[in-house]
């Protein structure tokens, strides 16, 4: 999963699309993959997504994500398959009920996760946030404290990645096959790592002070982020998916 | 600035130390008076009983060996201590003429900006150009002169190349030149830094106390630096103080602090090489030969010193060479 997040520097008319329309527009996906039931809307959603990702220039990246979710999604598949007993039989264990709900369900989770990912992956956090407060009225403390978490998240894993490494140098069998076993050999490292990044965020907390954190105020955010032309077009598009996903049902 | 203020003189010159402190503190823009402070979790003190006027306008380096409490005197000079850092606080910090106890931490880096020695830590973005934006936008720059601030600032720590790219991107050396060029950009009355070039390769340390004497120079920038690098503190900073054991036990122009040669290597601070080079011979042939810290200077005064006996013999000039040969 790692580098899935990670921004992709680029001139599309995606990155160039307010946050909060990229945030609209991927709600809105969500919320008509849920308001609809139709099986061929929701793969028609999953097309939309997809081409999402080739107008951005990520395509390799949102085919690489449809690649993980299929994967995750016919392990669901077959688990709902299996435990649907309504319907008639068409095959074995399987029923016409079972089938059609599990591929809403699965086409649904899809559907969810991958317009967020992709327009997360074309939109910088700091523009993000900024946009939040600057637009949205968030208050700076909380996007500060959302970026600073993000932020954090490969420090921390790359942090656990050197002690592994140090400690699988030392003999300590991390690459075992047993995944009890890993578990419980990666467990009690999570204490000083816990331990290390409180201490981490304590001096991060003082260096932001340091540098005139609370002397913020709304506005001192030194980019804007108007809405133009395109944010209505995107906005439009983004009604009209649920409006489509009302009338299809 | 006051003289030397070694661990023994100050206990016989109180008096008169008090005496001379009462003019320097008038132009002191940060200044300890008896600081003494033990972390909560620490049983002795990380400093103890220390003195530090520090004039607007030097540059002061800070040298001693780990664990002497050089941090922790950052942090107290920066405010840090006591606003975040909890333990027993003795004696007073004076930021601008004003109690650092009186001030908040805010108000204290409108005077001092600090590069703490935990670099990864103290980075707010994740991209360069942001990092340097945060404080900018947040002490109220205004937003016609925040470009050119930003361009200056990556310029003279010679990052401008960097600008655009991801923090985690970058190399220990090159996230300690954002965290200066963040400070630098500030453009601020007091810079502090903790350790600045310990990751930077010789060639770019030397750009940065340039960059650092400079500001010092022409914008009258005060500059208190730690750095365990005793032959840039000599090159470049005016006032030296070594720390040991939470002491301050030497303090005053660099040439005079360098006179206690032989106290600094028992606490294992070296002097450059050059002046333990001359600090020798001058033992061995008597007086008369200045302690010296560039090689340059120990040449001239090399000449200076044997132009009379360099024709006796030659035995002196292959004394000399064999000397010279370890620099
Ligand atoms: N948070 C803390 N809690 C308790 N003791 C501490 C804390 N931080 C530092 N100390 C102790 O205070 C003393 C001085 O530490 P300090 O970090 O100031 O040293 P330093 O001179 O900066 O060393 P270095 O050159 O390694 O950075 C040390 O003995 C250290 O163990
Ligand atoms: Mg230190």
């Amino acid at each position: 999963m790692a580098g899935l997040l990670d921004y992709t520097d680029g001139s599309s008319v995606l990155h160039r699309l307010n946050p909060l329309t990229k945030l609209v527009l991927a709600f809105a996906v969500c919320v008509a993959a849920f308001v609809t039931g139709n099986l061929w809307y929701l793969a028609a959603l999953l097309a939309f997504s997809l081409g999402l990702g080739f107008v951005g220039g990520i395509g390799r990246v949102a085919l690489r994500l449809l690649w993980t979710l299929v994967r995750v999604c016919a392990f669901l598949f077959v688990l709902q398959l299996l435990f649907i007993r309504a319907g008639t039989p068409i095959w074995l264990f399987v029923t016409d009920v079972g089938v059609a709900t599990a591929a809403r369900v699965s086409l649904r989770l899809m559907d969810a996760t991958m317009p967020l990912v992709l327009l997360l992956s074309v939109t910088q956090a700091s523009d993000l946030s900024g946009a939040l407060v600057k637009v949205a009225r968030l208050p700076y403390r909380y996007a500060f404290t959302l970026m600073t978490a993000l932020r954090f998240i490969p420090v921390f894993t790359g942090e656990m990645a050197h002690i592994i490494q140090a400690q699988t140098a030392r003999g300590v069998p991390f690459d075992t096959k047993n995944p009890l076993r890993r578990v419980s050999l990666i467990l009690p490292l999570c204490v000083p790592l816990l331990v290390s990044s409180v201490g981490r965020i304590d001096q991060a907390a003082i260096s932001a002070e340091a540098r005139g954190f609370y002397l913020r105020r709304r506005d001192s955010g030194y980019k804007d982020y108007p809405f133009a032309v395109r944010d209505g077009v995107a906005l439009l598009v983004a009604a009209a998916l649920i409006a489509a996903a009302v009338l299809v049902r | 600035m006051t003289p030397t203020a070694t661990e023994t003189a100050a206990e016989t010159a109180t008096g008169t130390a008090t005496g001379t402190a009462a003019a320097p503190h008038t132009s002191a823009i940060i200044a300890t008076d008896r600081l003494s402070f033990t972390y909560a979790a620490g049983t002795r003190p990380a400093l103890d009983d220390i003195n530090l006027q520090v004039a607007a306008g030097d540059f002061v380096g800070i040298i001693g060996p780990s664990g002497a409490g050089k941090s922790t005197l950052a942090a107290a000079l920066s405010g840090v201590i006591p606003h975040y850092w909890k333990g027993s606080f003795y004696g007073a910090v004076r930021v601008d003429g004003r109690d650092s106890c009186e001030q908040s931490l805010t108000d204290i880096s409108r005077t001092v900006a600090t590069v703490f020695q935990d670099i990864e830590a103290q980075m707010v973005a994740a991209i360069v150009e942001d990092e340097v934006l945060f404080g900018l936008e947040n002490f109220g720059v205004p937003k016609a002169d925040i470009p050119g601030r930003v361009t200056d600032a990556l310029d003279l720590v010679g990052i401008a190349d960097l600008r655009r790219r991801t923090i985690s991107s970058l190399s220990g050396g090159q996230r300690q030149k954002v965290a200066l060029a963040a400070a630098l950009a500030l453009r601020p009355r007091v810079l502090l830094l903790d350790e600045p070039t310990s990751e930077l390769d010789p060639a770019s340390s030397v750009q940065i106390f340039e960059t650092l004497q400079r500001l010092n120079r022409e914008q009258g920038i005060t500059v208190i630096v730690i750095e365990q690098k005793i032959m840039l503190l000599c090159a470049y900073a005016r006032t030296l103080g070594v720390m040991d054991g939470g002491r301050l036990v030497h303090h005053g122009p660099v040439r005079t602090v360098l006179e206690h040669i032989e106290d600094l290597e028992t606490r294992g601070v070296n002097a450059p090489r050059v002046t333990t080079f001359t600090h020798a011979l001058r033992r061995a042939v008597g007086a008369g030969l200045p302690l010296t810290v560039t090689v340059d200077e120990t040449e001239s005064a090399l000449r200076r010193a044997f132009s009379g006996a360099a024709n006796d013999t030659t035995h002196n000039t292959q004394g000399e060479r064999d000397v010279y040969a370890p620099l």
